[in-house]
């Protein structure tokens, strides 16, 4: 039994023993990066489940009084399109997927700080995934992916019940992934590495893990008292006994407003890395970024009732509400400001996992403008039952945390697999989507203004030449995520070799071969400085021996 | 986690360097149970709110049919369960000086008031069901909170004490050293946030 201990910083350093059952190695892996790769597939298939959902709802839409599903199936199909979406693929992604491949990697350590509750809460997401599609087969939930009471305490929908113990499973899932990649964070950042010297992704990291960690149970408290008032007549939300519906959409949103920033937060996250190492340039205002995080995860949590303008919020708490939401825009604004100063006098090399960024700085500022509208209160009573919101809606989370996703997965799978995806596949894939998204979402904006409803299966004729272009368009976004799994699979046993570090990055876990060693790192680094210095020599000690057949390090109770 | 810190305790003995190995994974816990703390307080916070909301909302208060609660004895329970965190705060004091008999009368006084204090919520939530018929769905706003709320207490003690007894027994078998204590302070803390969050509900359901 031995405890090596690095040189350098002279942290006690600690190495377990690669799992060698298929079964403890593949499937019950305790490892980050095997444990990032179930949560990448897992989403991948809801994403592909979730996106035939609305694919339906588009076919449906095509004819103004179209029959090809029934009102009721239609509702259940945005209800289930929702909650699979942003609790099934969009979370699970930025945090589960690119929060557990890169995050540990970044800060130097060998794995997060709880190993096994990182396995647990892998776990649990499958199985409320399951849970929530067989809520279609007991009544189906029908009443968005918000699930409003009264609606969703109709006793014929059963679906509802199995629909919030599966958000409520999830969101035990997310607060035990928040807890430890906070602890990770805080706790095992590399010698040398202090707050300011953390790479940007790790800093979205910690804002939104921190978000997660506080906000999660307030979604908990929520989907379980709607649990208990079905199955139990446990009276809260029921106006009849007394409750009151307005509080569900208190809590639900105390949650589900920081929870489109658990979303894009990553999202910016995954953006300040790969500007700086496709431009060649530093960072443009590190500190600004870093803490602009900080801010709009503190300011996300003041801001939820703007979902309420028009349930009957109290006059007086609109105002303080929409000018909490217009102050989150500077910290945003800052963002974008610092962003575009990165690219400015920069060499850009147009690589795909570029031009998915790009096209995140256009959309997302699109989408965050409109965002602006809906917060204006006058605007918002006309606009909020409209497709206005479901545009802005697919602005910020498609156009801002699908593009920074797809970014993410063009520039880090060489580092997962050892292989470079297809260019010319990934960027007939890029247009694509282009067509697609700005296809199907751009014309909601004038359709939600002229006053076309959204959560309804058939509109007025008036609306349908542009509906019409919205449901084609949509097919060049399937079309696009095929694209991304063709390229991806051939990828692995076809792909050009990547080697280590095959864009010039800085960061750490470009120092380490592709795919990384069990246990990451053969001796744990020492960081001087900040990872954007391009130009510069690398702020690292100690990696001298990675790239080197020097053996692996000597794990615990192997002598 | 389990896993990787009995390695660590076991690799503990015969290394130089593993105290600082010790004092970082003791760190990490450390705020891991604090965060997982701050989660529980978000619980009991969100019905908080559901209930100050439903309250406000409500007229007359209390509800028609539904007599204010028993402050007098709720206060009575409520010494009971603060006593406990004073035992509580004793035994761990004593067993970071080594003085363990005194550490295992207060820890098992604690073990005692902490069911005391579960024997008293029996005998008010039996008095209120049989013969004042407040129950948990058939008495509105009311029910709904107060059961709920107290309940999720009332869980939570339950749990402390097993998990307090546990930890007792554990300290008997030699699980934890005059420095090595992490779990003590863990069960500590979470005795401690228990207490708080009755310092909120009595104040909620009994005194405004």
């Amino acid at each position: 039994m031995s405890v090596a201990v690095a040189h350098g910083g002279g942290i006690a350093d600690h190495i377990h023993p690669e799992p060698q059952s298929f079964v403890r190695k593949y499937i019950f892996s305790t490892d980050h990066k095997v444990i990032a790769v179930q949560y990448f597939v897992t989403a991948l298939i809801f994403m592909v489940l979730g996106g035939s959902f609305a694919e339906l709802m588009r076919i449906q839409l095509f004819n103004a009084q179209g029959h090809f599903v029934d009102n009721n199936t239609y509702n259940t199909l945005y209800s289930m399109h929702g909650s699979l979406m942003v609790w099934m693929v969009t979370i699970p992604l930025v945090t589960g997927f690119f929060g557990n491949y890169v995050m540990p990697l970044q800060i130097g350590a060998r794995d997060v700080a709880f190993p096994w509750l990182n396995m647990i809460s892998y776990w649990l997401f499958p199985v409320a995934g399951l849970m929530m599609l067989s809520s279609l087969l007991m009544g189906a939930p029908t009443a968005g992916w918000t699930e409003y009471p009264p609606i969703s305490l109709d006793p014929t929908q059963v679906g509802v019940s199995m629909w919030a113990a599966s958000v409520f499973l999830i969101g035990v899932s997310s607060t035990m992934t928040a807890l430890n990649f906070t602890v990770t964070i805080v706790k095992m950042r590399a010698p040398g590495m202090t707050f300011t010297r953390m790479p940007l992704f790790v800093w979205a990291q910690l804002a939104t893990n921190m978000i997660m960690l506080i906000a999660t149970t307030a979604l908990g408290v929520a989907v379980a008292a709607l649990f208990l008032e079905r199955q139990f007549g446990v009276s809260f939300f029921d106006p009849a006994k007394g409750g009151s519906p307005v509080l569900y959409q208190h809590m639900f949103w105390f949650y589900s407003h920081p929870a489109v920033y658990i979303i894009i937060l990553p999202a910016f996250g995954i953006i300040s890395e790969i500007l700086p190492t496709f431009a060649r340039k530093p960072i443009f205002g590190y500190r600004m970024i870093a803490f602009s995080s900080m801010a709009i995860a503190l300011a996300g949590f003041m801001v939820w009732a703007h979902h309420l303008f028009t349930s009957g919020l109290a006059p007086y708490l609109q105002l303080p509400f929409m000018i909490i939401t217009y102050i989150i825009s500077v910290p945003t604004g800052v963002k974008i400001f610092s962003w575009l100063a990165t690219l400015w006098g920069g060499k850009i090399r147009y690589t795909c996992s570029m031009m998915w960024a790009m096209s995140f700085l256009v959309l997302f500022t699109i989408g965050g403008i409109t965002g602006m509208f809906l917060a204006a209160v006058p605007l918002d009573l006309h606009l909020h039952g409209s497709y206005f919101v479901v545009a802005h809606f697919h602005f910020v989370v498609g156009g801002g945390m699908i593009l920074a996703a797809f970014a993410g997965f063009y520039y880090w799978w060489p580092k997962i697999t050892g292989r470079l995806l297809n260019e010319t596949l990934g960027k007939v894939g890029f247009w694509c989507f282009m067509i697609g998204i700005l296809g199907t979402f751009v014309p909601m904006h004038w359709l939600g203004i002229e006053g076309m409803p959204r959560w309804v299966a058939n509109y007025d004729p008036q609306f349908e030449m542009w509906n019409r272009v919205e449901t084609v368009s949509s097919f060049f976004m399937v079309a696009s995520v095929l694209l991304f799994v063709v390229n991806a699979v051939t990828s692995l046993y076809a792909g050009k070799k990547s080697g280590p570090n095959p864009w010039g990055a800085r960061t750490l876990e470009w120092q380490i071969p592709s795919p990384p060693h069990y246990y990451n790192f053969k001796h744990i680094p020492t960081v001087y400085g900040l990872p954007y210095d391009f130009g510069q020599p690398l702020p690292y000690k100690g990696l001298e021996e990675e790239l080197t057949d020097s053996p692996a390090p000597v794990p615990a109770g192997a002598h | 986690m389990t896993a990787a810190t009995l390695t660590h305790e076991e690799h503990a003995d015969g290394h130089g360097e593993v105290d600082q190995l010790y004092a970082e994974t003791r760190d990490m816990r450390l705020l891991g149970f604090l965060s997982f703390i701050a989660t529980d307080m978000v619980l009991f916070s969100s019905f908080i709110f559901a209930y100050l909301y439903l309250r406000n909302t409500a007229q007359p208060w209390p509800p028609v049919g539904v007599h204010r609660l028993d402050v007098s004895f709720a206060a009575l329970n409520s010494v009971v369960l603060f006593g406990s965190g004073a035992t509580m705060h004793y035994a761990l004091e004593n067993w970071k000086h080594g003085k363990f008999h005194r550490y295992a009368l207060f820890m098992l006084a604690t073990i005692v008031l902490g069911a005391g204090f579960l024997a008293g919520q029996a005998y008010e939530y039996t008095h209120l069901i049989f013969d004042e018929k407040v129950t948990w769905a058939g008495s509105g706003i009311f029910g709904a909170s107060f059961f709920t709320l107290t309940g999720m207490h009332g869980i939570h003690v339950s749990i402390g004490v097993i998990y307090l007894f546990v930890l007792f027994l554990q300290s008997v078998h030699g699980v934890y050293t005059k420095d090595k204590y992490f779990g003590l302070t863990a069960g500590t803390l979470y005795w401690h946030f228990v207490d708080v969050i009755w310092v909120l509900l009595f104040t909620i359901f009994y005194l405004i």
